[in-house]
């Protein structure tokens, strides 16, 4: 039995990657044929099991991938419709995220490519993230500048090339989808707070308040904190208002100042088109905001579907078929990395 | 019949092949890298290094807890996903018996323990059977003074194994007839896991990877932790 690599067929169109993806509380598997043709893709949600607690408890996250995964590879398995005998490499999320939950898909990955004997590759979860639009419109061309907007992450990335990332903007404080669980929890709305907000937003009135758009006009980093903070303080001083029209009027707020941040870069780096990335990005005004600029700019504006948005494992076996033709597989000594960052051209962040 | 057994409860990382004849090779390691990055090389040598390829595995036998969550977690997720890739059974045993079975050839009564953290200890109580050993009390998680409690009851002497034992000797051997069986023997380990598993795999007591469950002696702390969503990747 040889270790990874030994027997790595050229990285090709042809080429399968069985992919997992278990950084948070979706337990996925898919396989990935060339990088961009998705064969299968399985995604197990964990949200009820969390839901009591409004958020993800790390250690029922583990559990449950642990008892999820293996029905859920099998699952994805099958309905390629291709023989396991054509699994070319193996790959899994290996940061960031939870630790723990990291742990059980980064082992079951390095286990199956041994078993396998074939190549092992660890993803970086947010270089996923990007590549989830390239997967439905592999033809876009390169420079792109993708909105990554995510429980844990709000950032401007310029994607130059394959591998090739710079830093444009970022949250200094919370992140979006963070603004966005933390006002549904003080609206009492429920949890996830971004699709609770995005429903209770349409029986609203989104110009009834002004609430504050932060840096709005101040380089291309956000800040959301404030804006939560304006919220709760406008509740509090108005006890009657309807919670339809504070949600309308925030989640307006939040996708405004996205929006208008995302177009600048674009124009800042001479982008061909504008992605949109991570579970934030399937709220349904900004989709009809990002329209509605694709319309007015001519710039080619991608929103893959919601399915592609958030977690998923067909985005970790496009980012792994890209990684390994360029870097090769990843030792099977390597563990996972709960802190782990885009690698970027100029080393900032 | 060639059994691999892989052993993650503790801080030990423990990989052991064997069958028929026995306990073929093993690689065991105490300290160092991390459980997740030191199972899966670890697999791959003690293969290597006893000629066997993976291919040739008919059951995967694996720690099933109690233990620390970290280590059980990659032990369990590598365990299921090679019993899986290969479509053979498994047998899942308590990392208690693992600690209690090399000392079966002692009439006294033995008392496995786990340093399970936060001042607690998962532990379970067995006695010498022709043939092995037998579990005489359920594995439990508790403070030390359950478990001293517990002996005091019994009157009966006893040795105590395992890294639990080990941390709190004096409390465990204040006043009564207590043995603390030697360091070597404080980690649960895979050469008793082969053994136990190849007892078990005889009787065809084995189960599919899906069916594999931990014991889960301590709940989750459910106390949540917002922040992680900023450390996470979120969705
Ligand atoms: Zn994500």
């Amino acid at each position: 039995m040889s270790t990874t690599g030994k027997h790595l067929r050229p990285v090709d169109a042809s080429t399968v990657v069985l992919a997992i993806e278990t950084s948070c509380d979706e337990t996925a598997a898919s396989l990935v044929m060339g990088g961009v043709d998705v064969l299968s893709s399985v995604v197990s949600s964990q949200i009820d099991l969390h839901a009591q607690y409004g958020g993800v408890v790390p250690e029922i996250a583990g559990r449950a991938h642990l008892d999820l995964l293996n029905p859920v590879v099998a699952r994805a398995i099958v309905e390629s419709g291709v023989d396991e005998t054509r699994i070319d490499a193996v790959a899994a999320t290996h940061g960031p995220g939870l630790i723990g939950a990291l742990l059980v898909g980064v082992s079951a990955a390095k286990s199956l490519a041994l078993t396998w004997d074939v190549p092992y590759v660890g993803v970086n979860h947010l270089e996923a993230h990007l590549y989830a639009g390239l997967l439905e419109k592999p033809e876009l061309e390169l420079p792109l500048v993708v909105l990554l907007v995510s429980g844990g992450h709000t950032m401007l990335i310029e994607m130059r090339n394959h591998g090739e990332y710079r830093l444009l903007g970022r949250t200094i404080d919370d992140a979006a989808g963070e603004a966005f669980d933390k006002v549904a929890r003080f609206l009492d709305l429920g949890y996830p707070g971004g699709p609770a907000v995005d429903t209770i937003a349409r029986e609203g009135d989104a110009n009834a308040i002004d609430f504050p758009r932060a840096m709005r006009n101040d380089g291309l980093d956000f800040s959301f904190s404030g804006l939560k903070t304006s919220v709760i303080n406008f509740v509090r001083k108005n006890p009657a208002v309807r919670t339809a029209d504070v949600a309308a009027s925030f989640q307006t707020a939040v996708v405004d100042v996205l929006v208008h941040k995302a177009r600048r870069a674009a124009e800042q780096v001479g982008a061909k088109g504008v992605v949109l990335g991570g579970g934030g990005t399937a709220n349904s005004l900004m989709r009809e905001r990002f329209s509605a600029m694709a319309a007015a700019d001519g710039r080619r504006v991608l929103l893959p579907s919601r399915a592609m948005c958030t977690d998923n494992a067909a985005m970790i076996g496009a980012a792994a078929w890209y990684r390994l033709r360029s870097d090769g597989p990843t030792a099977l000594d390597t563990g996972a990395f709960p802190n782990l960052r885009l690698p970027l051209m100029d080393g900032s962040w | 019949m060639m059994i691999l057994g892989i052993e993650t409860a503790t801080e030990r990382v423990s990989v052991a092949i064997g069958g028929h004849e026995g306990v073929l090779g093993m690689f065991e390691v105490t300290r160092g890298r991390r459980h997740a990055e030191t199972l899966t090389p670890a697999i791959d040598f003690v293969c290597r290094q006893a000629d066997v390829t993976l291919d040739e595995i008919s059951v995967v036998a694996v720690d099933m807890e109690p233990g620390l969550f970290t280590g059980m977690r990659v032990g369990l997720a590598s365990a299921k996903a090679i019993a899986q890739a290969l479509r053979v059974p498994m047998i899942a045993i308590s990392s208690l018996d693992l600690l209690a079975y090399p000392l079966r050839r002692t009439d006294k009564v033995i008392a496995a323990v786990i340093d399970a953290r936060k001042g607690e200890i998962f532990y379970a109580l067995y006695r010498q059977v022709p043939g092995g050993i037998q579990r005489v009390s359920e594995p439990t998680a508790g403070r030390v003074d359950d478990l001293v409690a517990d002996l005091l009851a019994r009157g009966q002497e006893v040795v105590c194994v395992g890294d639990g034992a080990v941390r709190y000797h004096e409390e465990i051997a204040a006043g009564h007839r207590v043995e603390i069986a030697e360091q070597f023997f404080a980690y649960p380990s895979s050469a008793p896991l082969v053994q136990l598993a190849h007892a078990k795999a005889l009787r065809e007591e084995w189960v599919n990877p899906w069916e594999v469950e931990a014991l889960y002696l301590r709940k989750p702390d459910a106390e949540i932790n917002w922040s992680t969503r900023n450390d996470g990747a979120g969705s």
